[in-house]
C-alpha cells in the first residue's frame, strides 16, 4: 500500500497486543464454536461486485481473490494492475483458478442457489419498491433483524439511519402512486426471518485514503444477547413509530392518530389486529355480496403476524360462505378476494397472495393501531 | 428506458435485439445490485462526516455530503456532491461534481474535481465511502502542482489569508 508501510513493519517493537497476548487453550473435547455467517463475509466476498466469490480466480503474485468474471471485466477494461494492491498483472496468465476455495465456499454454503434467490429477491424488493421511504424502509427492516444479535448497537444505526433521507431533502411517503401500486408489491415469500447478512465492511483503504478509522468492530460479541434482546427489540420499534410518525406528518390529515404513538401495551408481538373492510368504490351497495352481507361486511380479526394474504382470503371465503350459505346463489362462490391495504385515506394498494401480516404491516402501516384492509371480490 | 429496471420487465419484438437487450440489463442489474449493496452497507455504518444517498429513484444518480475535515480551513463548511455512474461501474469511476461552490485548488468553477483516482487511478475497488473520504482528504491536503483553481492554489500556503477569503467567499455565496 502506502510506501510508509514497510519500513514500518521492519521495526521489531511488540505492540500492546503482542506484549500481553496468552496462549489460546487447546480444545481437546466436542466443544463446537459457531462462526457467524457474516464474520466469514468479507473472506468470501468478491470486492468488485461484493458478491460471493464465483468461480475464484487468485492473482499468482499478490495472493488477492476476485470472481472470474468481474476480474477478467476489470482487467480488460483497465489498467494492468491488481485491483486490490495495484501490483502489475500483464494479463489473464497472472492469474489462476482457485478451486479449492470454491469448494470451500460451497461447503459453508451448501446451496449456493438458495442463497442467491434469496439475495435476489431483497434487492428486488427494493428494487421494486419505487420510493426512497421504502427503500429506507426495507433497509431498516433488515438492520433491525441483525441489531437483534447486536443489542449495544441497535439503537445508534437506527438513529442515524434516519439522518440521510432528511438531509437529502424531503422524504417522499411510502408508495405514493396507488396506480402503479401492484407493480411495487414485492413478491417476496415469508422469509423475514432469515434476511441475510448485508455485506461486511470493506476491508480495503485505498491508497490516496488517509481513512478516518471504522469504530466498529464487525462482530460485537453476543454475551448481553440473551438478556437484552428482547427489551430492545421493543425500544427500537417504539424508536421507529415516533420517528415515522414525524416524517408522515406532512401527509396525512387527521386520519393517522398521531396520539396513539407509543401508547398503548404493544400486544404480544407475534399476533396483529385487523379490521376488514369491503372496498368502498369495488364493493358498492348494490353488489349482490354487499347486500347479502348487510352489517356484517366488517370484519375484525386478531391473528398470528405470520398468516399470509393467502390466508386471509381463505379465510374470508370460508367465513363468509358459512355465514351466507342460505342467501347466496350457488353461482357467487367465494373464492376470489382481492385485498388490499390503505396505507393513505383513499390509496389502495394491492397485496400479493404471498406477503405476510408482518410484512404488510410493517411496509405499509406503522401507526400503532389495528391494521385496516380493504377486500374486494371478483367474480369469476 | 429506466436505468434500474428489472430485466423481468423488459420485453422487446425483436428477438436478436431483446438478446442484446437482455445482456445489456444483466449488466445494469449486476450494476444496481452493487449500488445496493454499497448503499447498505453505508447506512449500516455510518462514517463520521461522510454520507450519500440515491437522488431519487434512480440508483444511478447519488447526492453525498461531505464535512469540511477538522482542523483545516474547511472545519465547519459542507458539501454536497453528485454522483453519476456510468453502466460500466465499478470497472469505471462515478463522475463527481461538488453541487456546493468550492474554492480549493483542485476543485474549478464548476465543481469539477482533479483527483487521480477518479481518473487513471481508479480501480473497481473503490466505492462510495472511499471516493467521498478521498475527496474529503483532498480538501485537507490540495495537491498545488497542478490546479484548476490558480488563485485557490496561489493563497494556499498562507493558511490565515486563505481562511479569511474561505469565510468570505462563503458567506458571500450565501446571499
Amino acid at each position: 500500500m502506502s510506501s510508509t508501510e514497510p519500513s514500518q513493519n521492519k521495526t521489531w517493537e511488540l505492540s500492546l497486543y503482542e506484549l500481553h497476548r496468552t496462549p489460546q487453550e487447546v480444545i481437546t473435547d466436542a466443544t463446537e464454536i459457531a462462526v457467524s455467517p457474516r464474520s466469514l463475509h468479507s473472506e468470501l466476498m468478491c470486492p468488485i461486485c461484493l458478491d460471493m466469490l464465483k468461480k475464484t480466480m487468485t492473482t499468482k503474485e499478490c495472493l488477492h481473490r476476485f470472481c472470474s468474471d468481474c476480474i477478467i471485466t476489470a482487467l480488460r477494461s483497465g489498467n494492468k494492475e491488481c485491483p486490490t494492491c495495484r501490483k502489475k498483472l500483464v494479463s489473464k496468465r497472472s492469474l489462476r483458478p482457485d478451486p479449492n476455495f470454491d469448494l470451500l465456499i460451497s461447503k459453508i454454503y451448501p446451496s449456493r442457489d438458495e442463497y442467491e434467490a434469496h439475495q435476489e429477491r431483497v434487492l428486488a424488493k427494493i428494487n421494486m419498491s419505487h420510493s426512497q421511504a421504502s427503500l429506507v424502509n426495507s433497509i431498516t427492516e433488515g438492520i433491525k433483524l441483525q441489531s437483534q444479535n447486536r443489542p449495544q448497537r441497535a439503537r445508534k444505526n437506527i438513529e442515524e439511519n434516519s439522518n440521510p433521507p432528511t438531509t437529502n431533502g424531503n422524504p417522499e411517503p411510502v408508495v405514493q402512486n396507488g396506480s402503479n401500486g401492484s407493480t411495487s408489491v414485492p413478491k417476496d415469500p415469508p422469509s423475514s426471518a432469515s434476511n441475510p447478512a448485508p455485506p461486511a465492511q470493506l476491508t480495503s483503504n485505498p491508497a490516496s485514503v488517509r481513512s478516518t478509522p471504522s469504530p466498529v468492530p464487525s462482530n460485537i460479541s453476543s454475551i448481553s444477547k440473551n438478556t437484552s434482546t428482547t427489551k430492545r427489540a421493543k425500544s427500537i420499534m417504539t424508536s421507529e413509530h415516533s420517528e415515522e410518525s414525524e416524517s408522515s406528518e406532512g401527509r396525512t390529515e387527521g386520519e393517522n392518530s398521531m396520539d396513539t404513538e407509543g401508547e398503548g401495551e404493544p400486544l404480544n408481538p407475534n399476533e396483529i389486529e385487523l379490521v376488514f373492510k369491503p372496498h368502498p368504490t369495488e364493493m358498492t351497495g348494490d353488489n349482490q355480496l354487499m347486500r347479502a352481507l348487510r352489517d356484517s361486511s366488517v370484519r375484525y380479526l386478531k391473528t398470528t403476524a405470520n398468516a399470509s394474504v393467502d390466508h386471509l382470503s381463505k379465510y374470508l371465503a370460508m367465513r363468509l360462505t358459512l355465514d351466507l350459505d342460505a342467501e347466496l346463489p350457488e353461482a357467487y362462490r367465494l373464492l376470489n378476494f382481492c385485498i388490499y391495504v390503505a396505507p393513505t385515506p383513499g390509496q389502495f394498494v394491492p397485496l400479493a397472495g404471498s406477503q405476510t401480516l408482518r410484512q404488510i404491516n410493517d411496509k405499509f402501516w406503522k401507526v400503532n393501531k389495528p391494521l385496516e384492509m380493504y377486500y374486494s371480490w371478483k367474480k369469476t | 428506458m429506466a436505468q434500474n429496471i428489472n430485466p423481468h420487465y423488459a420485453s422487446s419484438s425483436n428477438p436478436a435485439k431483446q438478446n442484446e437487450d437482455t445482456i445489456k440489463l444483466k449488466d445494469n442489474h449486476a450494476v444496481s445490485k452493487r449500488l445496493q449493496k454499497e448503499l447498505m452497507e453505508l447506512m449500516r455504518c455510518a462514517d463520521k462526516g461522510i454520507s450519500a444517498f440515491p437522488e431519487s429513484e434512480n440508483l444511478f444518480k447519488w447526492i453525498g455530503t461531505i464535512n469540511g475535515p477538522l482542523e483545516t480551513v474547511y472545519a465547519g463548511h459542507k458539501y454536497k456532491l453528485s454522483l453519476e455512474f456510468p453502466n460500466s461501474y465499478p470497472y469505471a469511476p462515478p463522475v463527481v461534481k461538488f453541487l456546493t461552490p468550492c474554492f480549493h485548488p483542485n476543485v474549478d468553477t464548476c465543481g469539477l474535481i482533479c483527483l487521480d483516482i477518479l481518473k487513471d487511478k481508479w480501480t473497481a475497488l473503490y466505492d462510495v465511502r472511499t471516493i467521498l473520504l478521498s475527496i474529503q482528504s483532498l480538501l485537507a491536503e490540495p495537491n498545488t502542482q497542478s490546479p484548476l483553481n490558480q488563485q485557490a492554489s496561489y493563497l494556499w500556503p498562507n493558511q490565515p489569508a486563505y481562511k479569511k477569503y474561505l469565510d468570505e467567499f462563503y458567506s458571500k455565496h450565501r446571499d
